[in-house]
């Protein structure tokens, strides 16, 4: 069965029976979800921000679904990706490539339509390195209004792949969608000014800062080979270091709620004020920010400017632990 | 090397245990590969290991050397072996567009299919195809020659790759000036942007059509053996292969390299290990502008111990060796002063050549020009030059035969 086969054959059937069959979470699942959201994040339950391996493979053929994929390694989705998944280059679709900002509103625009998503359309996120781009990518989604229909696969291509679930090498077509151009949100995204006021004590908010514990001492800028840097090292004051990987089981799924809860919560993050997540590009973070504002429901915004602005700012605040200063030799 | 020696060589004298001994090192692969397997994201490296295991075996078998096989058509007008390496090139072509068309079904737009060796096109991309074309001229062979040689036992391709590494460090210390003066703005041209998957092919084939045609004037070549082979074990693992028939295996790993891991390629580890080493030693500029944001044997820093293209290169040399030993054509020398001198010259030119253009003849050569990239097209050419106009200099001087 190929997948431009079961394009064909989606599209000559006027199937809307069978795509609300195929779409609507069966039953249990549902039953499931509910019998078990104390304990585990809601996943495959319609409004849930999660959804299992499990269930995109059983409605991997519904119409109103979008599997997209967004890694960061180049190659990985063309090799074998999710039957059906359409890709995205986090580097060049999710960002303008001259200056440092999302995708704009056209942008965006253009890349919903290709993507064939329309404002119902249920979008399924997932990628390598346990979602990190996969999560960036709901996030600028999220920016144009796409929120509650936008979810990650629970433990990403990882476990898809961990379980031996079937992969394609094909690039599935799609009618284009009328997305039409909105501008961003600004809701979801802190800016510099926002952090510097908290950092400043101006405003009641926390920072959750996502890096490794020695970036967040100031014992290194960045971590060895990464290109972007910056001039300072530390940590914005007021911040708290709860490393992203924290929230991840060892199979790339995400900790239960009330593990989730009590993770942040013992760094003083319950929910009770808005939240700002920042790492060294905004990335990273964007995966905290989903686990906080999707998952746990916190307000939450992601700062994306993050340390290489921050750490790179003229006369703001600096917290170095790690007694690393500036200085020749 | 004629096929009559090899055969003479490969006396039954021996041939038992050398065949024995083959066989253990095809085992020593094979397990490799299967302990591999079973890691956590091992498959990826065992599947390395394979292929490169492949490619030393087809390499050694048909004698797949570039300098080699244009000194036969230079010196004797023979023009097999050339017309072998026009074989792979037609055969990787038609396999890249075939993988090129799932993965990017529309060409024409800024994307260039995921991690296919298509270059900056200039002059400095010439310079270094021209340096890596007197390096074989000098050194006796390209590097993907030297790695399988060195499963033959030369003598001289240890010290080409010791001074293939020193002039991967000759390379990056020259990197920065060359790429502000040259690189940067060069064009990364890929045809089938222009052309599409169906012009773009057809133009390659047509194209290695007319060097084949070219070539066919010398028609018949001169006789290399009278003794026609029947047995056909004898046939594959004695005889040498006809070129083409290696070329079209060259094709065909190339094609299934590429859909399963990237191009072929043997100078990312060489290039990696020597950035490691000179980065270690404090020798390479700070930042090398540029260079890890190019396509093309990428020479990026290694974290592990095994990657996939040394495990390739390793599959290489072993495979080879078991050929060799199998074929009664390992024959290891003691190296004297001319080895060490010609391998160690030659391998620096090889080494900056292969980093200063971002590959070799394998990896920016065939794999490029079986992506469509331009790049594969300018560096053959320079590639070409650079050997003939080395070997007829040296002969002028008197240096070489």
């Amino acid at each position: 069965m190929t997948t431009m086969r079961k394009i064909l054959f989606r599209s000559s059937l006027a199937g809307a029976a069978l795509a609300a069959l195929l779409l609507l979470p069966a039953a249990p699942a549902l039953a499931n979800a509910g019998a078990t959201s104390a304990a585990v994040p809601l996943r495959d339950a319609e409004k849930s921000p999660l959804v299992s391996t499990e269930w995109l493979e059983k409605n991997i053929d519904s119409r109103k679904l979008r599997i997209v994929e967004v890694s960061v390694d180049p190659g990985v989705y063309e090799r074998g990706h999710i039957p059906g998944a359409h890709t995205v280059a986090w580097h060049t679709d999710l960002v303008e490539t001259v200056s440092r900002d999302i995708a704009g509103p056209e942008k965006f625009a253009a890349l919903a339509r290709r993507l064939g998503v329309d404002r119902d359309t249920t979008v399924v996120l997932y990628g390598d390195n346990n979602n990190w781009f996969a999560a960036w990518g709901a996030w600028v989604f999220a920016q144009y209004g796409l929120v509650d229909n936008v979810k990650l696969l629970d433990g990403g291509r990882k476990k898809w792949e961990a379980e031996k679930r079937p992969l394609d090498t094909r690039t599935p077509e799609v009618a284009a969608s009328k997305f039409s151009v909105t501008p961003a949100s600004t809701a979801l995204r802190a800016r510099f000014g926002d952090v510097l006021a908290v950092a400043r004590k101006e405003k009641d908010e926390k920072i959750l800062d996502i890096r490794s514990p020695d970036e967040f001492a100031g014992k290194i800028i960045a971590p060895a080979g990464v290109p972007e840097l910056a001039v300072r090292a530390g940590h914005i004051p007021g911040s708290v270091n709860v490393p992203w990987g924290k929230a991840v089981n060892p199979d790339g799924t995400l900790k239960s709620v009330e593990e989730l809860k009590k993770l942040y919560a013992e760094a003083g993050i319950d929910g009770s004020k808005p939240v700002i997540t920042s790492c060294r590009i905004g990335e990273r973070s964007s995966h905290s920010w989903f686990v906080l504002s999707r998952v746990l429901g916190y307000p939450a915004r992601n700062y994306d400017g993050s340390w290489t602005e921050y750490g790179n700012a003229v006369g703001v605040p600096v917290v170095n632990l790690a007694g690393t200063v500036w200085g020749g030799k | 090397m004629t096929l009559s020696a090899a055969v003479a060589t490969a006396a039954p004298a021996g041939a038992g245990a050398r065949a024995g001994l083959s066989l253990a090192l095809a085992a020593v692969l094979a397990t490799g590969a299967w302990h591999l397997s079973g890691e956590a994201g091992g498959s990826r490296l065992a599947l390395s290991l394979v292929f490169g295991a492949l490619f030393g075996f087809v390499l050694q078998r048909s004698r797949f050397c570039f300098l080699c096989v244009w000194r036969d058509f230079l010196d004797q007008g023979d023009p097999r072996g050339v017309l072998g390496i026009l074989a792979a090139l037609a055969a990787g072509m038609a396999g890249y567009a075939v993988v090129f068309g799932a993965w990017l079904p529309d060409p024409s737009g800024t994307r260039l299919p995921p991690g296919a060796h298509i270059g900056p096109v200039g002059p400095v991309l010439a310079l270094a195809g021209l340096a890596f074309g007197a390096g074989m001229a000098v050194s006796g062979s390209c590097l993907s020659a030297h790695l399988y040689r060195l499963g033959e036992g030369s003598p001289t391709a240890p010290f080409a790759l010791l001074g293939a590494a020193l002039g991967f460090v000759l390379g990056f210390l020259t990197w920065n000036p060359l790429y502000l003066a040259g690189i940067a703005e060069a064009p990364v041209t890929w045809l089938p942007r222009h052309l599409g998957y169906g012009g773009s092919l057809v133009a390659g084939l047509a194209v290695l059509a007319g060097l084949a045609l070219w070539l066919l004037r010398r028609w018949p070549p001169p006789p290399r053996s009278s003794a026609a082979v029947l047995d056909p074990l004898h046939a594959v693992f004695v005889a040498r292969w006809p070129t083409w028939l290696g070329g079209l295996a060259v094709g065909a790993i190339g094609t299934l390299a590429y859909l399963r891991l990237g191009p072929l390629g043997v100078t990312t580890e060489i290039g990696g290990r020597s950035r490691q080493g000179a980065a270690a030693l404090g020798l390479l500029p700070e930042r090398l502008e540029g260079l890890d944001g190019f396509r093309g044997c990428a020479t990026a820093l290694r974290d592990g111990l095994l990657t996939p293209n040394g495990l390739f290169v390793g599959g290489l040399v072993v495979a080879s060796f078991a050929a060799a030993l199998a074929a009664g054509q390992f024959r290891p020398a003691r190296p004297g002063r001319g080895h060490v001198l010609r391998g160690l010259s030659g391998g620096l030119l090889l080494g900056w050549g292969a980093m200063t253009g971002l590959g070799c003849s394998i990896g920016t050569l065939l794999s490029g020009i079986m992506a469509g990239a331009l790049s594969g097209w300018v560096f053959g050419i320079a590639m070409l030059v650079g050997i003939t106009v080395t070997l007829r200099l040296g002969r002028r001087l008197g240096l070489s035969a």
